[in-house]
C-alpha cells in the first residue's frame, strides 16, 4: 500500500502498530473450533462402534453429548470467524512482501495476498452456512432423530477442510517465505541484525 | 545412521514443505480456551450440556498436546535459533511440557468430576481453568514471539544463518 497514506500509524519493523500479529492468533480458534466441530459429529454418527470402546476405558458417553460438542464448537467457530477475517483484512493491508520472490507452489506475494483474501471471504461464507445448517438440523428437521446430521453436511465438511488446508498454506507462505509482518525478516531485508535488535 | 533416513531440509530448515507444530496448536489452543468458555458460560446460565461440550474438548485437548509437543521438539531441535531466541525459546518448551503434566491433570480431574455429577462443576475448577486459560495465552504469546518477532523456519532467517551472517 501506498506509504504515503499509512505513514501517521507509526507502524514498527514488522509494518505493524503492534508487535505481533492478530490474525494468526485468531485463525487457532477459527479452524480448531470447526474441525473438532466437524470431527465430533463424525464421531456422533458413528457411536455404535464407538460405544464398546468407551465402556472399555469406563468413560461414560452419549451420542446426544458427541452432538452437542458438533454443534456448539461450530457455533463459535462461526462467530470467531468474523473477527478472523476482520484482523485479516487489516494486516493485509498493512502487508509490505517481498517482491521477487516465489512460493513453492510457484505464486509471487501479490497472487498468494489476493487468493488468501478472497479465500478467507469465502471460507467465512461457507462457515457460517454450515452453522445455520447445522443449527437448522439440531432444532428443526432432525430435532426427533438420532442421528442429528446430514452426511451431506459431514462431507461439505471435509470439502471445508481441505479449502482450509490450502487457504492455510498460502498464509504458511506469507509468514514464512514473503515474510509479511515478520520482525526479523524485515529487519534482515533493511540489512540489520535481528540478533543484537532483538536481544 | 537416521540422517540418511530423512528427506533433505528445504529452505525453512525442514524435512517437509511448512511447519507442523503451529497447526496442531490450533486444536489445544481452540479446545482449551474454549472449554473453559463453556465452563463458564454453563456455570452461570446452569445449561449443563455446555459442561458436557468442554469435557469433550478437554479430552481431545489432552490427546493433543502429546502430539503438539512431539512436532514442537523436532521443530524446535531444526530451528537454527540464533542467540536471541535462546531464552524465548526455551521458555516456550519449558511451559509446553508443564503445559502437557497440567492440562493431563486437569482433565483427570475433570473426570472425576463429570462421573460424580455430569451437571455441577465446582468454583474451584473454573479457577483452576482460569489459569490455565491464561497460562495457554501466555504460551501462544511466546509461540508467536518465536515466529512473528525472530522468525524462525521463515525463508529470510534460515538463508541468513546458513550464510553466517546472523
Amino acid at each position: 500500500m501506498d506509504s504515503g497514506l499509512i505513514n501517521p500509524l507509526d507502524l514498527g519493523a514488522n509494518g505493524l502498530p503492534y508487535s505481533i500479529p492478530i490474525h494468526p492468533n485468531l485463525v487457532h480458534l477459527t479452524i480448531g473450533l470447526f474441525i473438532i466441530g466437524i470431527a465430533f459429529d463424525i464421531v456422533g454418527v458413528f457411536f455404535t462402534l464407538e460405544k464398546p470402546v468407551f465402556k472399555f476405558l469406563s468413560i461414560p458417553a452419549t451420542r446426544s453429548g458427541f452432538f452437542d460438542v458438533g454443534w456448539y464448537n461450530m457455533l463459535a467457530s462461526c462467530i470467531i470467524s468474523f473477527f478472523t477475517v476482520a484482523a485479516g483484512f487489516y494486516e493485509i493491508m498493512l502487508a509490505r512482501p517481498e517482491a521477487d520472490v516465489k512460493s513453492a507452489w510457484g505464486l509471487g506475494a501479490a497472487e498468494t495476498m489476493l487468493w488468501h483474501g478472497i479465500g478467507g471471504v469465502l471460507l467465512l461464507a461457507l462457515i457460517v452456512g454450515m452453522t445455520v445448517w447445522r443449527g437448522f438440523q439440531r432444532y428443526i428437521v432432525r430435532k426427533e432423530k438420532a442421528l442429528q446430521v446430514q452426511w451431506s453436511y459431514l462431507l461439505l465438511g471435509l470439502f471445508v477442510m481441505f479449502l482450509m488446508y490450502a487457504h492455510g498454506t498460502l498464509g504458511a507462505h506469507m509468514a514464512a517465505k514473503f515474510g509479511v509482518h515478520n520482525t526479523a525478516d524485515n529487519l534482515l531485508r533493511m540489512g540489520l541484525d535481528p540478533n543484537t535488535l532483538l536481544k | 545412521m537416521f540422517e540418511n533416513l530423512l528427506p533433505p531440509l528445504n529452505e525453512h530448515n525442514l524435512p517437509y514443505p511448512d511447519t507442523m507444530h503451529p497447526i496442531v496448536v490450533h486444536f489445544v489452543i481452540a479446545m482449551v480456551l474454549f472449554g473453559f468458555l463453556c465452563d463458564v458460560i454453563g456455570y452461570f446460565t446452569k445449561n449443563y450440556r455446555l459442561f458436557e461440550v468442554s469435557w469433550w474438548n478437554m479430552f481431545f485437548a489432552t490427546i493433543s498436546i502429546f502430539i503438539a509437543i512431539i512436532f514442537g521438539q523436532v521443530e524446535a531441535g531444526l530451528a537454527l535459533a540464533y542467540d536471541a531466541v535462546e531464552p524465548v525459546l526455551n521458555l516456550h518448551t519449558l511451559v509446553g511440557w508443564s503445559l502437557s503434566g497440567i492440562i493431563a491433570a486437569i482433565t483427570g480431574w475433570r473426570y472425576v468430576i463429570r462421573l460424580k455429577d455430569p451437571k455441577r462443576i465446582p468454583v474451584a475448577y473454573l479457577g483452576l481453568g482460569l489459569c490455565l486459560a491464561l497460562l495457554v495465552c501466555f504460551q501462544v504469546y511466546l509461540g508467536d514471539q518465536l515466529v512473528w518477532v525472530y522468525g524462525l523456519h521463515t525463508s529470510p532467517v534460515v538463508e541468513a544463518v546458513k550464510e553466517g551472517s546472523l
